[in-house]
């Protein structure tokens, strides 16, 4: 416990030193801001670059346009990059071997596994969070109104998602010591999921649901009901996988 | 309604952010002098031209690990 | 007592026998040299000591307690220092012995007291810089720092001067052996000037086992070399005095290199005694009886060669030797540019080790 807030302590350091945090609240400040700003302009780009004619036949862009704005960008760019920028979260120490001298002082190794995820979850809520925030901002600014059901739940099941990929991304990374080896497992299993979703029934199990069904709750389309059993194997495999990470972390030569 | 000024309360924080990140881009690159590879005139010129997605790139992948 | 025993410990990489069966014991406060060539398996033995890597068997004690792999609960008598130490780059030297402390336990009062008194003493007190920017005996030093901080009973270096240039490596060998009154350091080098400059044991690792052991006067006395080096002032001198008839009638083994002569009188004289086979056959055991009143100058000093006295005294034989080669000097009219009597140096012991 002790050895996990001092680890903890060095994370946020070096999280804010590294420019990690920085990074990540810009890019997803953006993203937020940028959400409704694309939705609302989507019309007059389409009129521009297309013909007025076409851009004549959509419907004004509204709150719900924000949103799905919101998720292509968060829930997509948003994930790679936050996948790509803690790529390295075991591989950097492991390869430099930064870690032999805290862990032969008496620092656990799953100390250092759940402080790793600590940090990271924490970076990735206050990133969507502000995302959210500003997202839910500009989107009351320019179409007055976010009264859409489900929004918060739609957002937390995209943080699941992202805590999902934080956990498979520290277990893949205990199995190398590149960070490219991490990197490639993490995708080579959203890909998995990705297939599997050419079944039509299989996304009230699939974990990527939380994060491409999110729209489909926000329009009624797919209720909270049908992702349950999604909900529920999803927050089985961070236990799992975090689980996985720390005995596979105990096991390996630093 | 005036189109342009509907929009002014998101251009100038997209604006503010996308000069901070460069700044700080900028200021990194030429304090440091290592990168895990480039140099620095080539960091500035992605930092600088690539207008968002560059000082990204520089500090995912270009920024020396021991710094 | 022993800080760490290291007991028939054996370690194999694949097909490679790394440690085979190998002993070691580590007295209390003494600076402790273990020597062996690159790839001898000094890393190795450090980091099962370490609880780093899994032994493939026997046991290794950490003041009289058992070292596990994994978490070792030893760690906490040890400091450790590995060869190049890496910190992190971003964080600054007291902020590193804080997070070190932390993880150790210790209070914040007692991180900020020690941490303090450690950085004076490695001379990195009021350097706010980031380690990212530090040379690498500035690391190696704070290296030294954090593996004293919780005032280890052993501390573990793995070639702490090998990265170093010659500044480097006389500040950090001059912070370890001050450390001998309150602790216990081991450190392993291929560097043997180091091991003389600063320990009191030494013991050389070669082929999966230790070859040589104990401090380093003992193993000197042990594998002394009865003899002398002449250096003439050039090497027509050197062959003459070579040829000298004394010497020769003696039996003396002379090697010549350029002007310089070698004059081996008996070779080796361990404790147990047994001379080499492949020594020197001259004077193993010569009595120095009637040499007493034997002026140095004496063209021909006379050995008798009476076997049945007492055994005589290796400073005996040595002095017989060396007047027989002054007699040789003076007669063949040679001043010697040097003269001085054979000293085993821990290079040559480590070569006839390791060959």
């Amino acid at each position: 416990m002790r050895g996990y807030a001092a680890f903890l302590g060095k994370e946020l350091i070096e999280a804010v030193r590294t420019y990690k945090l920085f990074l990540m609240l810009v890019i997803f400040g953006v993203f937020g801001m940028s959400s409704p700003l694309l939705a609302k302009l989507t019309p007059q780009m389409i009129a521009s670059v297309v013909s007025p004619e076409l851009a004549a036949t959509i419907p004004a862009p509204s709150a719900v346009d924000a949103w799905t704005q919101f998720y292509k960008n968060v829930g997509q760019l948003g994930l790679v990059i936050l996948i790509i920028m803690f790529s390295g979260v075991l591989a950097n120490e492991l390869s430099k071997g930064t870690l032999v001298n805290v862990v032969t002082k008496g620092l656990s190794r799953g100390a250092v596994i759940l402080a790793k995820l600590t940090s990271m979850v924490a970076i990735w809520t206050g990133s969507l969070v502000l995302a959210a925030g500003l997202t839910w901002v500009y989107t009351q600014y320019l179409f007055g109104s976010n009264a859409l059901p489900h929004l918060v739940v739609s957002v937390v099941l995209l943080w699941v998602f992202g805590v999902f990929l934080l956990s498979l991304l520290v277990c893949a990374a205990t199995l190398g010591s590149n960070n490219w080896v991490a990197l490639l497992i993490t995708v080579a299993v959203v890909a998995v999921g990705l297939v599997a979703g050419i079944i039509p029934a299989a996304y009230h199990y699939n974990p990527l649901s939380l994060a491409s069904q999110n729209m489909a709750l926000i329009t009624g389309t797919v209720t909270l009901g049908d992702l349950w059993p999604a909900i529920g194997i999803t927050l089985g495999l961070i236990v799992v996988l975090v689980a996985a990470a720390i005995g596979i972390f105990r096991r390996r030569v630093l | 309604m005036n189109e342009i000024g509907q929009y002014i309360p998101f251009l100038i924080p997209l604006a503010i952010a996308q000069v901070v990140l460069m700044v700080v881009a900028i200021v990194h690159i030429v304090r440091h002098r290592h990168y895990r590879f480039g140099s620095m005139a080539l960091w500035i010129v992605v930092a600088v031209v690539f207008g968002f997605i560059g000082p990204v790139v520089y500090f995912v992948f270009g920024r020396d690990r021991d710094e | 007592m022993s800080v760490l025993e290291i007991d028939h410990v054996d370690k194999a990489f694949g097909s490679h026998q790394v440690l085979n069966k190998m002993t070691m014991d580590v007295p209390e406060h003494c600076v402790f040299g273990f020597v062996g060539q690159n790839g001898a398996g000094k890393t190795t033995t450090m980091k099962i000591a370490l609880g780093l890597l899994k032994a493939d068997g026997g046991v290794v004690r950490v003041c009289g307690e058992q070292v596990t792999y994994g978490n070792s609960r030893t760690n906490r008598h040890v400091g450790y220092l590995p060869d190049v130490p890496e910190f992190y780059g971003y964080m600054r030297p007291m902020e590193y012995l804080r997070l070190c402390g932390q993880v150790t336990g210790l209070s914040s009062g007692q991180i900020a007291t020690r941490g303090g008194e450690l950085l004076e003493m490695v001379g990195l007190a009021g350097v706010k810089r980031r380690i990212g920017g530090f040379s690498r005996g500035m690391k190696q030093r704070l290296g030294i720092a954090q593996a004293l901080l919780n005032q280890p009973e052993l501390v573990i270096c793995d070639e702490p001067t090998s990265a170093l240039d010659p500044i480097g490596r006389k500040e950090v060998l001059d912070i370890l052996a001050s450390l001998k009154d309150r602790t216990t350091v081991v450190f392993s080098t291929h560097v043997l000037s180091d091991v003389e400059r600063i320990c009191d044991q030494v013991a050389i690792l070669h082929g999966g086992r230790i070859a040589l052991a104990g401090t380093i006067a003992e193993i000197k006395a042990q594998h002394r070399h009865h003899g002398f080096v002449v250096e003439c002032a050039n090497p027509a001198d050197a062959d003459r005095l070579a040829g000298a008839a004394e010497l020769k009638s003696m039996g003396i083994n002379t090697t010549v290199e350029g002007a310089t002569l070698t004059v081996m009188i008996a070779q080796h004289a361990g404790g147990d005694g047994a001379p080499r086979a492949d020594g020197a056959a001259g004077l193993v055991a010569p009595s120095v009886t009637g040499l007493a009143g034997v002026a140095p100058a004496a063209p021909s000093p006379q050995f008798s060669q009476s076997a049945g006295s007492a055994p005589s005294t290796w400073s005996g034989s040595d002095q017989a030797g060396g007047q027989l080669l002054l007699g040789a000097l003076t007669r063949l009219d040679i001043t010697p540019v040097r003269f001085e009597q054979m000293e085993p140096t821990l290079e040559s012991l480590f070569a006839e080790v390791v060959k």
